[in-house]
């Protein structure tokens, strides 16, 4: 348990998970199963700071293993061994990028996405001001909730919903007049606020998690 | 480029920031949704798993909602995408790990062709409708790719169908209502979407 998994960019903490799910679909047979879940439940020891977060993740991600295992079972032919390797390839699409997303940190995520995919400028800032509101929708929920119980308005979570939704589109609104006024729309050079780097371990994980999702397909040839 | 045309694609700030904060609203809806929705779907697949599409629908909303009330190309699916992620990223995210990304992208995906095939002009009900059905026969493909891989065929036909209809109604008819009563509450002035 290194904590390296703490010290990686957000692109990379995404492409592990997002990796780990596209190879996913390659996970056939028990053997590569096994080895796939091995090798990722390694790659997590080594990587996390602590057993306690991907051991919260397992347990949530056990509920659509469960799922899909069961009803593959029941809907696929009755097959035990079938049923275990869905169940498996499950926890393989789902369980490395939960554990990697829970190390995202938000605020550098839109200085990636301009900096190192190109993502449009006026687009990354728009998405890093919202991400910055995460914290606010939760607070502005919490408010809904004391106001109505104060009020003695029944808590339906579609009314609470849709007070979320117009509080959002009115806060998206002012924001949007308080960024204009700010030459947002019509700047010529943008600048960040930190520079997007890729450090070495950010290049080695990355390649790391291409060659995990890559294994369950490379297993698969080797075997035919 | 014609002035119509630039109009309609152009994106202003308000369109931007609309996008990305109707996309973390949704993904907080979604994130508490998911939590209801493994039980639901645990449930479900001890009885037939298939009809827990019946309720998937409602994953389907944010692109339709996007779609509808940005009125940009590209708008459905960046909603759909961000809401995605935004799931995936608060508070220990989803049982689905960064999977829902891919799924969010195939969803935006569906729901953005229907606007685009009809040259971003058309939001009203079947438009919105039809946008809903496609994220769901988008979707359920994934799932069949991705989850449902060892199903009978008639199984995966079934969860098909259930997914096409929740698309249809939840995602689609749910939100075309949710856009017109956000313009009735005064929410979308700024938007074309205020005439809903």
């Amino acid at each position: 348990m290194t904590g390296l998994l703490t010290r990686l960019n957000p692109l990379v903490l995404l492409a592990i998970g997002l990796t780990a799910a596209l190879g996913s679909p390659a996970v056939r047979t028990l053997p590569i199963a096994l080895a796939a879940v091995t090798t990722y439940v390694v790659f997590v020891v080594l990587t996390v700071p602590s057993w306690r977060y991907p051991a919260l993740c397992l347990a949530v991600v056990l509920l659509p293993m469960a799922s899909v295992a069961w009803s593959t079972w029941l809907l696929g032919g009755r097959d035990a061994e079938v049923a275990a390797v869905a169940g498996l390839r499950t926890f393989v699409l789902a369980w490395p990028g939960a554990v990697a997303a829970g190390y995202i940190d938000v605020a550098r995520l839109g200085d990636y996405l301009a900096q190192s995919l190109r993502v449009p400028g006026r687009f990354a800032a728009a998405l890093s001001a919202a991400l910055q509101r995460v914290a606010g929708a939760w607070r502005t929920w919490h408010d809904l909730e004391r106001s109505r119980r104060a009020r003695a308005l029944p808590r339906r979570p579609w009314s609470m919903a849709f007070a979320l939704l117009v509080h959002t589109i009115r806060d998206a609104t002012r924001t949007s007049i308080a960024m204009d006024a700010r030459g947002f729309a019509s700047a010529g050079r943008r600048t960040w606020a930190e520079p997007a780097t890729w450090t070495r371990s950010d290049v080695s994980v990355l390649v790391t998690a291409v060659l995990l999702a890559l294994l369950p397909t490379a297993l698969h040839l080797i075997s035919h | 480029m014609n002035s119509a045309l630039t109009s309609t694609t152009r994106y202003r700030t308000i369109d931007l920031v609309t996008i990305a904060m109707l996309g973390v609203a949704f993904g907080v809806i979604f994130w508490g949704w998911g939590k209801l929705y493994d039980v639901i779907d645990l449930g479900a697949a001890v009885g037939f798993k298939p009809a827990a599409a019946l309720l998937a629908g409602m994953w389907l909303i944010a692109g339709v909602v996007g779609g509808l009330v940005v009125r940009r190309p590209g708008a459905a699916l960046a909603t759909e995408l961000i809401a995605a992620l935004v799931s995936m990223i608060v508070l220990g995210g989803t049982s689905w790990g960064a999977s829902v990304l891919l799924s969010g992208l195939v969803q935006g995906l569906g729901a953005e062709l229907v606007f685009a095939v009809f040259l971003y002009r058309r939001y009203d009900l079947p438009t919105a409708m039809l946008s809903g059905a496609l994220a769901a026969v988008f979707a359920a493909f994934y799932e069949w790719k991705y989850y449902f891989v060892d199903w009978d065929l008639t199984w995966r036909l079934a969860h098909l169908g259930f997914f096409t209809v929740s698309g249809l109604l939840i995602a689609g008819a749910g939100g075309w209502l949710l856009v017109r009563s956000l313009a009735r509450a005064g929410a979308l002035d700024s938007f074309p979407a205020r005439r809903s």
